[in-house]
């Protein structure tokens, strides 16, 4: 691809914190917002612990309008877009009309208005269900309103493709830039913690049913008790390499390649194979050799079947190199926001290329990861030259997913 | 509010700020010149403001409802209706 893309702004709302600086930090730090779930009574249901975003007020951030016409993963992506336009300097307006384009990731879409309009339904009668029911629940609806609101009428698409959603939603930013755009805005954000939504996924057992927040989600370890669901999410600015450059804008990173694969669903085993065969595809389409990968970010699904797989792709990867590649989960903070975990992951991937850091592995200890044999970055941040990161995702579906990111060219080895 | 009582602006913008979250004052809606669209109202919006009218005085509003445009339209075509639920004859009724 000779249109090089790079990253030029980040926003990011996580159960850490609202705005990157505050998630980058609580990251850095290892912090966990794992806990007891509160956006509904969960009691008589497996499910206990959650990872909440707090004091996120929609009305601070958008129109009332567009709140009673929304869901709330709409209104995180939506403040997450102002954020990420913000942190690029860049206003939509700059740009020729259908240059600037935006993808969106979602798994849960709007379930949480979705539930309220059936609750409707069934205790009042279909004359009680609201009109923006038919807009609101879509797995599209993201797209759409970040696109109205920023009059972005370039490629625009909507990604169903789980948790790697947040990984394949800056691929396709990369590969719309490629074929001319100018600036994409690429993401993903999730509000899933609805008892409809949640009560759909007791039955793929891989939730969490611990009740004890300091054990709820421990990805690496002989003792994994699941995942524990998460809302949150982040979107991402990329520009044309040359148009940044035109617009003095910063570079805080470039997307250097993508692979995606299949291997099945609840298939884990297989996904040794189909996670390593990603990697493999992302690091030859990037140029990068395996030796100058410096961060590997975990899909680290926190269930010991697949953690296994995923540490069995890494081998197949780094072979004996793979002691000495540090890997992380910065994830075992937040929990699993869906597609929003894996565009949160970009948004710390991009913060770590910056900084020389990789954020630690909240709550997993140092002893834990003996088991598998992996360079577990644990208990502190690394201070290290990172130049290219390695990120993994995987769809419960059973798509497979790596995106490799390198530090920005315009960067100094240190900073 | 009921059958009895004819719709107010008042009534008006508390269902427009609950159904279509744009708060708005009474005297807003009540400017001739005031259209529905421009006030960050749109036809969504307005489908859950008679929807919601409709549920609450129990009759059927229609189809020219669910399109008026402007406020003072909608006030005035609820505000005939009512009349005709209440016996009295049709027509426009002042100030509407």
């Amino acid at each position: 691809m000779t249109r090089r893309t790079v990253i030029t702004g980040v926003g990011a709302i996580a159960p850490t914190g609202i705005g990157i600086d505050l998630v980058w930090k609580a990251a850095r730090e290892g912090l966990c917002a794992i806990a007891p779930l509160t956006r509904y009574d969960p009691r008589g249901t497996p499910l206990a612990l959650a990872g909440e975003i707090r004091g996120f007020e929609p009305l601070e951030h958008l129109e009332g309008r567009i709140v009673a016409q929304t869901d709330r993963f709409t209104h995180l992506a939506l403040a997450a877009s102002d954020m990420a336009l913000r942190d690029a300097a860049l206003s939509p307006a700059e740009l020729p009309p259908y240059s600037f384009g935006v993808v969106t990731a979602s798994c849960a879409g709007g379930v949480e208005f979705g539930q309220q309009e059936i609750q409707r339904l069934w205790s009042k009668g279909p004359r009680h269900v609201g009109p923006y029911q038919s807009i609101a629940w879509f797995y599209a609806a993201s797209t759409g309103q970040i696109s109205l609101r920023h009059g972005l009428k370039g490629p625009s698409g909507v990604l169903v493709t789980d948790e790697a959603g947040g990984l394949d939603a800056v691929a396709y930013a990369r590969r719309e830039i490629g074929r001319g755009a100018t600036a994409m805005l690429a993401g993903g954000a999730e509000a899933p913690l609805s008892p409809f939504s949640m009560a759909c996924q007791f039955g793929h057992g891989l939730l969490s049913a611990e009740r004890d927040a300091r054990r709820g989600y421990l990805p690496f370890t002989a003792r994994a008790p699941g995942f524990v669901p998460a809302e949150g999410g982040a979107m991402i600015v990329l520009e044309e390499a040359g148009a940044a450059l035109a617009r003095d804008a910063e570079p805080q990173a470039e997307v250097l390649g993508h692979g995606t694969t299949f291997t099945g669903a609840r298939r884990f085993g297989p996904s040794a194979e189909g996670l390593a065969a990603a990697a493999r595809i992302a690091l030859a389409e990037a140029g990068v050799g395996r030796h100058e990968v410096d961060v590997v970010f975990a899909d680290a699904l926190g269930v010991p079947e697949a953690d296994a797989a995923e540490v069995a792709a890494l081998r197949a990867v780094f072979g004996a190199r793979l002691r000495s590649v540090p890997v992380t989960a910065p994830k075992s903070g937040t929990g699993r926001a869906y597609s929003g975990a894996a565009a949160l992951d970009v948004a710390l991937a991009v913060r770590g290329l910056r900084h020389g850091v990789i954020p630690p592995t909240p709550r997993v200890g140092t002893t834990d990861p003996a088991l598998h044999d992996l360079n577990l970055v644990t208990g502190r941040a690394r201070t290290v030259p990172v130049r290219t990161a390695l990120l993994l995702s995987r769809g419960l579906a059973g798509n497979n997913s790596a995106l490799v990111l390198g530090r920005s060219p315009s960067q100094g080895e240190t900073s | 509010m009921t059958t009895g009582t004819p719709l107010t602006y008042e009534t008006l913008a508390t269902l427009v700020e609950q159904c279509a979250g744009v708060a708005l004052r009474p005297a807003e809606l009540a400017d001739p010149e005031a259209v529905f669209k421009d006030l960050g109202v749109d036809s969504l919006g307005t489908l859950g403001i008679v929807a919601e009218l409709e549920n609450r005085l129990g009759v059927q509003l229609g189809k020219d409802a669910e399109e008026a445009a402007a406020p003072g339209e909608l006030l005035a075509i609820v505000n005939r209706r009512l009349a005709e639920e209440a016996g009295a004859p049709t027509g426009t009724p002042k100030g509407a």
